[in-house]
């Protein structure tokens, strides 16, 4: 990897050690306030009322009685506005870069990586797999429906996310920790297993990567079909047979890109506007990037 | 226009930091409960709004419902303070009931109905609810049941049994006899501050409890061991020890 691509690297790196800093402060915080202890830093919300699927899982009694399901507070329905607004502009970041649990699986992954080298994250057969990732809109589908049926946070009864930074509470349940511990198990094998086949709240962001305003775009004409953006995406799209990228699994971590693994400027980006033409790369600095890859002098 | 990890950085910073404080200036970002409940049309706290959370005394204050009722109708020990037991705290003191339906737990939803039949105001609900025995009686010693209601509660009502067998009704309170230990008694009366009088050290607390001395030592030691999700028998013994 080169110095300038491992600094972009480090962006999105410092934005998931950020957010996982966060929780795990307002869940100390939390815990000290339970002691009697005053919170350090900032206040101490309970993780319910900063976990933007809150809103998703009170929508139905916000809609229809204009109140909250009990625990889930007006800070769950903002950040859920805030965050469908960021995936309608570049599609699941809030995966990709801000959900805690989504990286906690990424670094678990970094030692499944280490141990099973270039077989990890290639365990499970397509035939499974395929259909497997759509189980995560069932799961969806029932979370909000029983919510909206029960009128109660169901979801945290198995919820691995609120099991891991709520683990010293009672309120944590043997399912949750289940598949908190099954999760990351699993990513040692599977990278974000969690978030491919079972999250619900990634289901739905998935579903704006079909209209999402910036596109993922790979430009054919100066592909080299290295197939190094396959090899990048922790979700395992096909990247090198689409011109546009519109898979409900992209989590928008740009890995894949011209800015990390892709050795061809301008080849795979997101973007507003269509790539340049091949004479337009030409004319630009993305030729010397072109010959160090295919000399073996890239990434 | 080509969008890098420099812009996704500033979109999340624009778009999610931004969007926190515009909405906290708008009031729109509240990631503590909203205590007071909200009003019926009729200018009354809405029922809908009780949560676990509540405690016997922002009931009263809210809904104008003594607490006093609250702890005779369920059974609750008659020195539980209402400033510090939450309606959340009836799951860890009564047994879950096996219904019809399955199972039951007498738990915030049942002190909804129980307000609504006492206060006389709506509280609609899809759930089939049952009540105590024991708050039914209450109810219809205290004329709040119509002859309909009183038919209906009776043929919904279930035995009030604890978790802990050694929970004290309100009859046989003033009949405590409880455990000695090194010259004094640890009851289900005995406040923190008394155990503190007592020579019962912050550390020692902290090794059988688990938890810090809280601020509030006023509170019963019993009431804040069940808080905590403790058994009050098992805490009490090991102070034995």
């Amino acid at each position: 990897m080169s110095k300038k691509s491992k600094n972009k690297h480090l962006i999105r790196l410092a934005v998931q050690i950020f957010f996982l800093a966060l929780i795990i402060l307002i869940s100390v915080n939390h815990f000290r306030s339970e002691q009697g202890l005053a919170p350090l830093l900032i206040g101490n919300p309970s993780l319910h009322a900063v976990c933007p699927f809150g809103g998703v899982v009170t929508i139905y009694s916000y809609f229809t009685e204009g109140t909250f399901i009990p625990k889930i507070h007006q800070s769950s329905i903002t950040l859920m506005w805030l965050v469908i607004g960021l995936t309608l502009l570049f599609g699941p970041v809030f995966c990709g870069w801000i959900c805690p649990f989504g990286t906690v699986q990424e670094f678990v992954g970094k030692i499944g990586r280490k141990i099973f080298k270039k077989e990890y994250n290639n365990f499970i057969p397509s035939v499974i797999d395929k259909p497997l990732r759509y189980l995560r809109y069932v799961i969806l589908l029932l979370v909000v429906v029983n919510t909206a049926i029960s009128g109660k946070l169901l979801f945290s009864n198995f919820d691995p996310y609120f099991a891991l930074f709520n683990i010293w509470s009672s309120e944590v349940t043997r399912l949750s920790l289940l598949v908190l511990g099954l999760t990351l198990i699993g990513s040692l094998f599977v990278e974000r297993p969690w978030c491919k086949y079972l999250c619900p709240f990634g289901a739905l962001l998935g579903i704006f990567n079909l209209f999402r305003i910036v596109k993922l775009k790979r430009n054919e004409k100066t592909c080299i079909n290295c197939k190094k953006c396959d090899q990048a995406c922790p979700m395992n799209i096909d990247i090198s047979t689409s011109k546009t990228i519109t898979d409900h699994q992209c989590i928008s971590c740009l890995l894949c890109t011209d800015e990390m693994a892709c050795p061809v400027s301008n080849t795979l980006s997101f973007s507003l506007l269509e790539s340049k033409s091949p004479t337009e790369n030409s004319k630009n600095d993305s030729g010397v990037k072109v010959r160090e890859s295919i000399s073996g002098g890239g990434k | 226009m080509k969008i890098k990890s420099i812009h996704i950085l500033l979109a999340i910073i624009i778009v999610i930091g931004g969007g926190i404080l515009l909405a906290s200036e708008l009031d729109l970002y509240n990631t503590t409960r909203v205590k007071t409940p909200r009003k019926t049309a009729e200018g009354i706290a809405d029922v809908i709004d009780m949560r676990g959370s509540h405690s016997l005394e922002e009931i009263e204050k809210y809904y104008k419902l003594p607490a006093s009722s609250v702890i005779e109708a369920f059974g609750l020990r008659p020195d539980t303070d209402p400033n510090f037991f939450q309606l959340k705290d009836m799951k860890e003191i009564f047994t879950p009931v096996e219904l019809e339906e399955g199972e039951y737990i007498v738990e915030t939803d049942t002190v909804k109905v129980f307000t609504s039949l006492y206060l006389k105001i709506p509280y609609v609900s899809d759930e089939t609810f049952y009540l105590p025995e024991k708050t039914v009686n209450y109810l219809i010693e205290n004329d709040k049941l119509t002859g309909e209601e009183k038919e209906y509660w009776q043929g919904h009502a279930f035995k009030l049994e604890y978790l802990d067998s050694k929970y004290l009704t309100a009859s046989e309170f003033s009949k405590i006899v409880v455990e000695e230990a090194g010259g004094f008694k640890v009851t289900g009366r005995t406040t923190i501050q008394e155990l503190l009088d007592y020579g019962v050290t912050e550390e020692k607390f902290e090794e059988v409890t688990g938890f810090k001395i809280p601020d509030k030592k006023l509170v019963s030691f019993r009431d804040f061991v069940i808080d905590k999700g403790l058994e009050f028998g098992e805490v009490k013994d090991k102070f034995i020890e």
